[in-house]
């Protein structure tokens, strides 16, 4: 079976998951409240940051500091418990199919879940943005391409994130720990990028990317750095790790 | 007799050990971070307790609202799996006694992992700072306000996890109130009634509104349960 046609099948099963409905309802919920606060962009902003910029960046802040990896969490569970909850892993482990394509066509599919989240809370932005500048009567849209740039670093910074909730839900087969776990790394994310080792912990990368965007926008707090060197070779190494031993663990549970 | 099957049913679940773990992970955080940056906060000159809970409590408060939607999630999940749910459904009990064994049982073990944190406080307080009688009573009124404000999450998280089928859709409403709870502000009293902001709050003047507000949600909470049991009962 080819890798497109597995990821097809793959797609299949969620599609009646009503992911996507929970996926929106985030978005939408994420943009509601900046577009119901949307005067503090004027009077309450700090470093001498722009009020469209502020806008923006409130937005994508509440994005991925919490929404954006909780909803990845979900997806794991989503993913896992549609195989789980009739044996039908027992069927696709059955089948002559290789399970590191599986498992490598179940972490595309999280990764695409992931790409959907973003560009939802992107059509968001531009949907609430063009609300609040006729609200306002000031221009708050961004340049499309600026947004875009974001929203593509903040997907690339989740890619370790996504792999490492990938590798504890099938590491874990206790749902409750695994998704505990999970949810629970995320809490620690802003303590983590506090200190100046931040890029060992890829759970904060979103988060991070946005907040030094923030730094580099308002003048006075542009602490935040991100340096390509000890980050991009970690970040590489972690994820292949992460797919490395959840390929190894694929179906190891159903095959005893 | 609900309460000691509904016990059972959680016994391979790890729910107990999850709620242990998740409790003494919130405790560290109190203690983490004195330990490390105690000089940012023994200087203040505010009663140690709200020098503590101002510093750490959102964080702790997260770890707790998230520990109960996930409970209330696999308590339900293990119904839905593998249709236990229907042969529950045949017995000669209520439906809705089952929710009520199962909400008691979630508010009892949240009410160990506030202890937890309560201690953890306690022994920041006695380690770093000094404890006089007040601040003992102090730390038992907001042990009581805390968990009475933990349990509107806890019945709303379980009326969710009971009305959807699938674990993934009760986790991701689940998840989708603690963010929309995240992105309320505080100062706002009407949206901080929502049932999952209640628990990030402190003990503070307008305390008694909380209390009531909390105590009708948990009305509402468990009124909306049987409702739906009832008009369920109705569609299918």
């Amino acid at each position: 079976m080819s890798f497109s046609s597995l990821l097809s099948v793959e797609f299949k099963k969620i599609k009646r998951s009503k992911i996507l409905l929970i996926l929106l309802a985030a978005a939408v919920f994420l943009w509601l409240p900046s577009i119901l606060n949307a005067d503090i962009n004027f009077t309450e902003t700090v470093g001498g940051i722009s009020p469209e910029n502020n806008f923006f960046i409130q937005g994508f802040l509440g994005m991925a500091c919490f929404m954006f990896p909780a909803s990845m969490v979900v997806g794991t569970v989503l993913i896992n418990q549609t195989e789980r909850s009739n044996k039908g892993i027992l069927k696709m482990l059955s089948l002559p199919v290789s399970t590191v394509k599986l498992c490598l066509a179940k972490y595309v599919v999280l990764l695409s879940l992931a790409a959907v989240e973003v560009i939802m809370s992107t059509v968001m932005y531009f949907i609430s943005s063009a609300i609040v500048s006729g609200m306002q009567s000031y221009n708050m849209m961004l340049s499309p391409l600026y947004v875009f740039k974001e929203a593509g670093l903040v997907y690339l910074a989740a890619i370790p994130m996504i792999a490492f909730f990938w590798a504890l839900s099938i590491l874990i087969q206790t749902p409750i720990f695994s998704i505990g776990t999970g949810l629970a790394s995320i809490v620690p994310s802003l303590l983590i990028m506090n200190t100046k080792i931040w890029y060992v912990y890829p759970m904060c990368y979103p988060f991070y990317i946005i907040t030094s965007e923030y730094g580099r926008l308002a003048e006075d707090m542009s602490t935040w750095n991100v340096d390509l060197f000890p980050l991009l070779p970690i970040a590489v190494i972690f994820t292949l790790l992460c797919l490395t031993v959840s390929c190894a663990a694929f179906g190891r549970a159903e095959r005893k | 007799m609900t309460l000691f099957v509904e016990s059972k049913k959680l016994k391979r679940t790890g729910f107990i050990a999850a709620f242990l773990g998740g409790g003494i992970l919130a405790s560290l955080i109190p203690i983490l971070n004195m330990a490390v940056r105690s000089e940012n906060f023994i200087g203040l000159s505010e009663r140690p307790l709200k020098i503590l809970l101002d510093a750490n409590w959102q964080m702790m408060a997260m770890l707790n609202v998230l520990l109960v939607v996930i409970g209330a999630c696999i308590m339900y999940h293990t119904e839905y799996a593998d249709n236990a749910m229907q042969k529950m459904r045949t017995l000669s009990m209520k439906e809705s006694t089952m929710f009520f064994g199962k909400f008691i049982l979630l508010v009892g073990m949240s009410s160990i992992v506030i202890a937890l944190e309560a201690a953890a406080i306690l022994f920041c307080t006695v380690h770093w700072f000094s404890a006089d009688t007040d601040f003992f009573i102090e730390l038992l009124k907001n042990y009581g306000y805390m968990l009475l404000l933990i349990i509107p999450s806890a019945a709303f998280s379980l009326v969710i996890a009971s009305a959807c089928k699938n674990m993934w859709v009760s986790l991701g409403v689940g998840v989708v109130c603690i963010f929309i709870a995240t992105m309320i502000p505080n100062k706002n009293f009407i949206l901080s009634l929502f049932p999952f902001a209640m628990p990030f709050q402190i003990l503070s003047e307008s305390a008694v509104k909380y209390c009531i507000a909390a105590c009708i949600e948990i009305i509402t909470a468990g009124a909306a349960e049987l409702v739906y049991l009832k008009g369920r009962r109705a569609f299918e």
